[in-house]
């Protein structure tokens, strides 16, 4: 699983500091709990979150540190996570900010810690998401090395890859758009692409990928647009089980197959062309010389 | 997608990423890869002009060591996950045209562009010996060996151009400090990009 480093947008540090936090094994109870938060949103809501350690300290952040010192990234995260039940309510807001705030038991003034188009918290989110595809796609290979599953051929594992990471907007989706907004805003580009291009670096890592040559860049190039498209068309799409969206993906991903396929044989009829050229060219020089002598 | 299924495998060659000063190693990795791929490609330029002269076996030779570097650094580069430089397919153009032009200056040319090219390399990777050792001896100890064996045998390519009276060609010094200084711009643009 990449560590990811992000322009100051401090909650985003919140996310890597909470993932080097995790392998220390300090806050189990918070992920677990997030990963209801994405399958279950509105509904149930995690008392038993509170009480992991005694009460985060502002006013110790000038003080001493003691073992159960939060930093205050480690609070925004916290905040963020909360703020995601809301989100399908209030939207990507400051009141969703402010409503996560509450159920971890601090004052609603927590939400002015963030910006008010809550960039942020689409920000914590989108890293959040890409975090649970690595571990997953990380899961799976283990599972083909030690023999347990079948290895897929590329084509199925970027197309189950895709889907597993836009499913898990699904709980989000009526939303999504404004979210897609803010990420396009100017000030935030540089970490939403970031973000953007370390997932696709992903799969393809975890596909298999080993070019060292300029297919690296036209394979990433060409999964980021099969990834962006389907994700429009995901906007758009009222379809039962988002069906109509999982054949829009298949068909891409297989254009992209025949691309290749179409690339490589043309290149094998381009040298076949050439070859045959060179022997027409070689016979005929032969032949003027065997005149000439004649 | 394009390229073939045979750079598609298990990505079992993975390196810890863990702990590691990922920025520096990117670079020295990029920027050594780079390097490799021109190399390659400045040696198959001489070949295609001077493949049939007598200096043909030596320039071969030396191609073969560089093909071998460019797998070494294509392993290192799936194992740390690093990105190549976007202007590979410029290098490769560049790199052909640098070697048959100097191999049209003659034999001696072609020796004096190995020599300048070597002469750049070698002190690039000094560099980057010093930096990783800088860095943590330990922790990069495996990528320290690698880079020292290659900057020894760049430096034997560096001392049989001389041999091959690279110094006699017209025009050397001017010939070197040009290649030089286009190498020092290659190393900076494709570390960055």
């Amino acid at each position: 699983v990449k560590c990811q480093h992000y322009p100051p947008v401090r909650a985003l540090q919140a996310s890597a500091a909470l993932r080097r936090a995790s392998d220390e094994h300090k806050k189990e109870p918070l992920t677990s709990s997030s990963q209801q938060h994405f399958d279950s949103p509105p509904a149930s809501h995690q008392p038993e979150q509170e009480p992991q350690g005694p009460h985060p300290s502002y006013t110790g952040q000038g003080g001493q540190e003691s073992e159960d010192y939060e930093s205050e990234e480690q609070l925004q995260h916290r905040i963020l996570t909360a703020a995601l039940e809301f989100v399908p309510e209030h939207g990507w807001t400051a009141e969703a900010i402010a409503e996560g705030a509450k159920t971890l038991g601090l004052s609603v003034a927590a939400a002015g810690m963030f910006h008010s188009d809550g960039s942020e918290l689409i920000l914590h989110f989108v890293s959040e998401c890409n975090t649970k595809l690595s571990k997953l796609l990380e899961k799976e290979q283990k599972l083909v090395q030690l023999g347990e599953a079948e290895k897929k051929p590329i084509d199925e594992f970027l197309r189950d890859a895709v889907e597993a990471r836009l499913r898990m907007l699904i709980p989000y989706i009526e939303k999504w758009p404004q979210a897609l907004s803010v990420l396009l805003l100017p000030r935030n580009i540089p970490s939403s692409l970031n973000l953007l291009t370390s997932m696709i670096d992903d799969i393809w890592h975890y596909a298999g990928d080993q070019s060292t040559d300029f297919n690296w860049y036209t394979r990433r190039a060409v999964l980021t647009g099969i990834y962006n498209t389907t994700e429009l068309v995901m906007m758009q799409d009222s379809s039962p089980g988002f069906e109509d969206t999982w054949r829009f993906l298949g068909n891409r991903v297989a254009d992209a197959m025949t691309m290749s396929n179409t690339a490589s044989q043309v290149q094998s009829t381009g040298e076949a062309v050439v070859q045959g050229l060179m022997g027409a060219a070689v016979t005929v020089s032969n032949a003027e010389t065997s005149r000439a002598v004649r | 997608v394009p390229g073939g299924a045979a750079a598609l495998r298990l990505c079992s060659t993975r390196v810890a990423q863990e702990g590691i000063n990922k920025p520096v190693i990117d670079r020295i990795i990029r920027v050594d890869h780079a390097g490799e791929y021109g190399a390659n490609r400045i040696y198959a330029g001489q070949m295609a002009v001077l493949g049939r002269s007598s200096v043909g076996p030596v320039i071969q030779q030396m191609w073969n060591q560089e093909k071998v570097h460019l797998k070494k650094f294509n392993e290192l580069m799936v194992a740390y996950r690093v990105r190549p430089t976007v202007l590979l397919p410029f290098w490769n153009v560049a790199g052909f045209v640098l070697g048959a032009g100097s191999a049209l200056l003659g034999k001696k040319g072609a020796m004096a562009c190995t020599v300048a090219v070597e002469e750049s390399i070698s002190e690039h990777y000094n560099n980057q010996i010093r930096t990783l050792i800088e860095e943590d001896p330990e922790k990069y100890k495996e990528l320290l060996q690698v880079i020292k064996q290659f900057r020894d045998e760049e430096q034997e390519h560096h001392d049989i151009g001389l041999e091959h009276d690279a110094e006699a060609t017209p025009a050397y010094s001017i010939l070197k400090t040009a290649i030089q200084l286009g190498c020092k711009a290659a190393i900076f643009l494709s570390e960055r990009i």
